[in-house]
């Protein structure tokens, strides 16, 4: 199915047939001439039977990358930013064989490259000379990792780092008392909920799942259990996603209401249930456990429900309650975005395959799988407002609460942020001196980014490899970064990236459109000899682009 | 004696393939699989499958303990971290040298402050140095670690920032300084991946070891200030046991009628307290150490994530944690053979402090 083929054979033969004909310009055939010179390669599913939905991508010139899509991505550019799908030159990714050294040495075009990953303790990097871009940073950074907040607040205290990720709540007062630190608020966007699944009594009947949604007191909870900046969540999507807060605004905390409502569908005196959860900080869910216990004493009082709180393995919590096996309790859980689309929270959560909530609802998915090829906002609105209607009407889940993080500087560090997407960039952080230290929570697991998911290892992997768009440092908007532009044909299923010209890697060799095509390949092509990675699953290319091309047949 | 040692390590075999089998087992009884740690949250039934089946994850438990006994016993092998792609045994060599640094580290303070104490308390029994002595020994046990961490980090890296007691906060080094192996520095050209490589790894991974006989004294000094908190840390506990282990066992020793006979000669009493009481009251005290070896080769979770130190104990939590089995097995592996080691020294040790034992 897959062809790796070249543009040259057929170049050729134009020409020839040009030339027999007698026909062509000069200016023609020089532009031919030019063109015969490059060979690209070409990843071509051959048709969208395969499932995902990328047919192709092809690299027509040095500078130009053409993906055909199977159907319209209103998400394109928003994913195509992201750190795992940073390109590498081909050249490394054959000498690596896709794993191995590929693992901790990244080759990439970053204003930053790996000196050294000292195992356990740090990652110098250098800065890269021949950057394309702007780099005011450090000519040396160092990355460490400490898994408790309260002793990487000890290093920024002490001197020893420049910045710190995550701090936790309980110190946001000191840093923000300390004349030496600066606060750094982090609006990644996310949602913690209250899952359901719908197969079973008393959750298959819906006016139990309105009750308990009116029957929570969601600002008590983000009052006692949230750090500053986090909110009531008005609807599924937080509202900095464009068309996240379309539709209806979610029920306000009404006990009498619900107790009422229960008492309709048949429990006066409530029920008893559980609730399950894992005890794993997340953003989202900073304090699982006191969360878990607010919830059950809130339905007890408010409803009537008797809840036995019921603490699971995160990996066994995670299997069971997304496959929909958690039908005797509500669930704890949450999402974080992935990218700045509303697609990365609805269809996710939404979609007519997914089990998590039991039977899925035509008519939330129905407007999602509509507006899920339309690129213009706008006209996608209406779509997203009746699928956020709907999720209101049929309570699948119940959106608890936005969390929000913070981290910390050196009140003298320079041009500090945390942007909501993605991880600060080291080239724009000036301390002014030839050395800055990063703390973070965890060493990351490789380099590969290609193939991690879990976000100390991009963060490590922002600084040496970069994106064709790259997004802003406020807000989830793309910018260029390797591709000066990518314009979309009229119904957004064919992107043409334009690359930037002169851009170098780290080890010297130039970048141009091949280079994209294979990291793309890579990721994307399960029989491509360097889908290897660390743990080969490559899950961001499968997740995001709905499938791999070429998967063996089991 | 010869004899009996060998006879000691031809018995530990069967105690390492019984920890083997078991760890093996009770690993994978842990609720959770391995493919939600690795692959995270998103990951799909279709892609645990195929991370299962890539990972030989799906075989019968039989058949995978069959096959990971077979790579031990014949390759010495404990096969690759299932999280991060890399053998076990190269991670083994990254990490033991920290905690056996540290350990040591802590061990050494305890012994040094904590023997004294201990014989002071019983020579002034019942006087205000011995309850003062066993008191700071019972804080000393009670004393929460990952607290008394972060007290001393405060105290010394935030309190006493520009002065000259500073020292830093965390870290095995101070940011961005790696220090060159002594194999390099010396140019000796180990071929990657040899044995012989991978021993001079290990060996320059002590960090003050490597420092010393490569005269790289920039980086023994950065080591060292940065080792005092947590080994001071992590000695707090078995610091407190060791005096109140020597002070018991002083107690019973100076009651003795030798002491008696030796004071009653005229023997100096510094003489009769070290010569003659303490050499016999150190064999309860040797157990005790011995005890606290072994358990310093397991790795000091708290103190190790407190001070931001890889070792050992960090590690297997994180393997756990993230059911990593094979670094569980290799780390527990190498836990039970430090074990094992001590305990065979202790015993060895016996008979040079006290004659009368006779090992056949």
């Amino acid at each position: 199915m897959k062809k790796l083929s070249t543009l040259f054979a057929l170049l050729v033969a134009f020409s020839l047939v040009l030339a027999a004909c007698g026909s062509g310009g000069t200016a023609v055939q020089d532009e031919f001439s030019a063109l015969a010179e490059f060979e690209g390669l070409k990843l071509d599913a051959g048709s969208c039977d395969y499932g995902g939905k990328v047919l192709s991508i092809e690299a027509v010139d040095e500078l130009t990358v053409v993906f055909t899509l199977c159907k319209p991505d209103p998400a394109f550019e928003a994913k195509i930013a992201f750190t795992p799908f940073g390109i590498q030159p081909q050249e490394h990714l054959a000498r690596t064989g896709g794993s191995g050294e590929l693992l901790e040495n990244p080759i990439g075009t970053g204003p930053y490259q790996v000196a050294e990953w000292d195992r356990g303790n740090q990652i110098v990097y250098t800065r890269f000379d021949d950057y394309w871009g702007e780099s005011n940073g450090a000519s040396t950074v160092t990355l460490r990792w400490l898994t408790e907040g309260a002793a990487r607040l000890q290093e920024l205290q002490a001197g020893t780092a420049d910045y710190v990720s995550n701090i936790s709540p309980s110190d946001y007062a000191t840093v923000q008392n300390d004349p030496n630190l600066q606060i750094l608020y982090h609006q990644n966007p996310n949602v913690f909920y209250i899952g359901f699944t719908n197969t079973a009594s008393p959750y298959d009947n819906v006016d139990v799942r309105r009750a308990i949604a009116l029957g929570i007191d969601y600002q008590r909870i983000v009052d006692n259990f949230y750090p500053d900046g986090s909110e009531v969540a008005s609807h599924f999507t937080p509202c900095a996603i464009p068309n996240g807060c379309e539709g209806e605004s979610w029920y306000e905390f009404d006990a009498e209401a619900g107790r009422a409502l229960l008492a309709e569908a048949g429990y006066p005196d409530g029920f008893t249930t559980r609730l399950y959860y894992r005890d794993v900080f997340r953003v989202y869910l900073p304090e699982p456990a006191r969360v878990a216990t607010e919830i059950q004493a809130q339905l007890q009082e408010n409803l009537g429900i008797t809840v036995e709180v019921v603490p699971m393995e995160s990996g066994e919590f995670i299997a069971a309650s997304t496959s929909g096996e958690l039908t005797d309790g509500m669930h704890l859980l949450g999402w974080g975005a992935d990218y700045p689309h509303v697609t990365n929270f609805m269809d996710f959560h939404f979609g007519a395959n997914n089990p998590q909530f039991g039977n899925a609802h035509a008519e939330i998915y129905g407007p999602l799988q509509e507006a899920s090829s339309i690129a213009d906002v706008a006209t996608a609105a209406p779509l997203y407002a009746e699928a956020n209607n709907a999720v209101k009407e049929l309570v699948p889940l119940i959106p608890v609460a936005h969390g929000a993080a913070a981290h910390a500087a050196l009140a003298s560090l320079q041009g500090a942020y945390y942007p909501p997407f993605g991880a600060p960039q080291f080239n724009f952080l000036n301390n002014g001196t030839d050395s800055l230290v990063f703390v973070q929570n965890a060493e990351p697991i490789s380099l590969d980014c290609a193939d991690e998911t879990d976000g100390e290892s991009l963060t490590a992997c922002q600084q040496v490899v970069e994106t064709l768009l790259e997004y802003g440092k406020d807000s989830g908007a793309t910018f260029p970064e390797l591709a000066t532009s990518c314009d979309a044909n009229a119904d957004s299923t064919v992107w043409t990236c334009h690359l930037r010209d002169g851009v170098k890697f780290h080890d010297g060799s130039d970048f141009d459109a091949d280079d994209v095509v294979a990291s793309w390949a890579r990721g994307l092509d399960a029989s491509n000899p360097y889908h290897v990675g660390n743990t080969g699953s490559f899950d961001y290319y499968g997740y995001l682009w709905d499938s791999f091309m070429n998967v063996p047949a089991e | 004696m010869s004899k009996y040692i060998l006879r000691r390590i031809l018995l530990t075999i069967p105690v390492i393939l019984g920890i083997l089998v078991v760890t093996f087992v009770i690993a994978r009884s842990i609720p959770g699989d391995p493919c939600r740690s690795a692959l995270g949250e998103r990951a799909t039934e279709a892609a645990c499958n195929a991370f299962n089946a890539r990972m030989g994850l799906d075989k019968p438990i039989v058949v995978q303990l069959g096959i990971y006994m077979r790579e031990i016993l014949l390759k010495g092998d404990f096969g690759d971290s299932i999280r991060y792609s890399r053998p076990v045994s190269q991670m083994i060599i990254e990490r033991l040298p920290v905690t056996l640094e540290l350990g040591f580290s802590a061990l050494f303070i305890a012994i040094l402050v904590g023997v004294p104490m201990g014989v002071i308390s019983a020579v002034r029994r019942n006087s205000a140095v011995d309850v003062a002595t066993m008191v700071g020994a019972n804080i000393g046990v009670s004393m929460p670690v990952y607290w008394l961490g972060l007290m001393l980090a405060y105290v010394f890296a935030i309190l006493l920032k520009d002065t000259p007691f500073w020292l830093a906060p965390t870290g095995r080094l101070t940011a961005g300084v790696i220090p060159d192996a002594f194999y390099q520095v010396w140019g000796l050209g180990l071929t990657r991946g040899t044995t012989l490589y991978m021993f001079a790894d290990f060996v320059s991974n002590f960090v003050f070891f490597n420092a010393i006989i490569t005269g790289q004294w920039d980086v023994l000094v950065d080591a060292f200030r940065h080792m005092i908190l947590p080994a001071i840390a992590l000695s707090t506990i078995p610091l407190s046991i060791i005096a109140r282990i020597t002070r018991s066992s002083m107690l019973d020793v100076l009651g003795r009628e030798y002491v008696r006979a030796a004071r009653a000669k005229g023997v100096a009493e510094n003489l009769v307290i070290m010569k003659h009481a303490l050499r016999n009251a150190l064999l309860p005290v040797i157990t005790v150490i011995g005890i606290q070896v072994g358990t310093l080769f397991a790795g000091a979770v708290l103190t190790e994530t407190t001070f931001g130190l890889s070792g050992v104990g960090r590690a297997l939590f994180d393997a756990i944690t993230g059911r990593d089995f094979p670094i569980i097995q290799g780390f527990t592996v190498v836990v039970a053979m430090g074990y094992v080691i001590v305990n065979l020294l202790v015993d060895i040790s016996y008979a040079y402090i006290d004659p009368r034992i006779r090992l056949r």
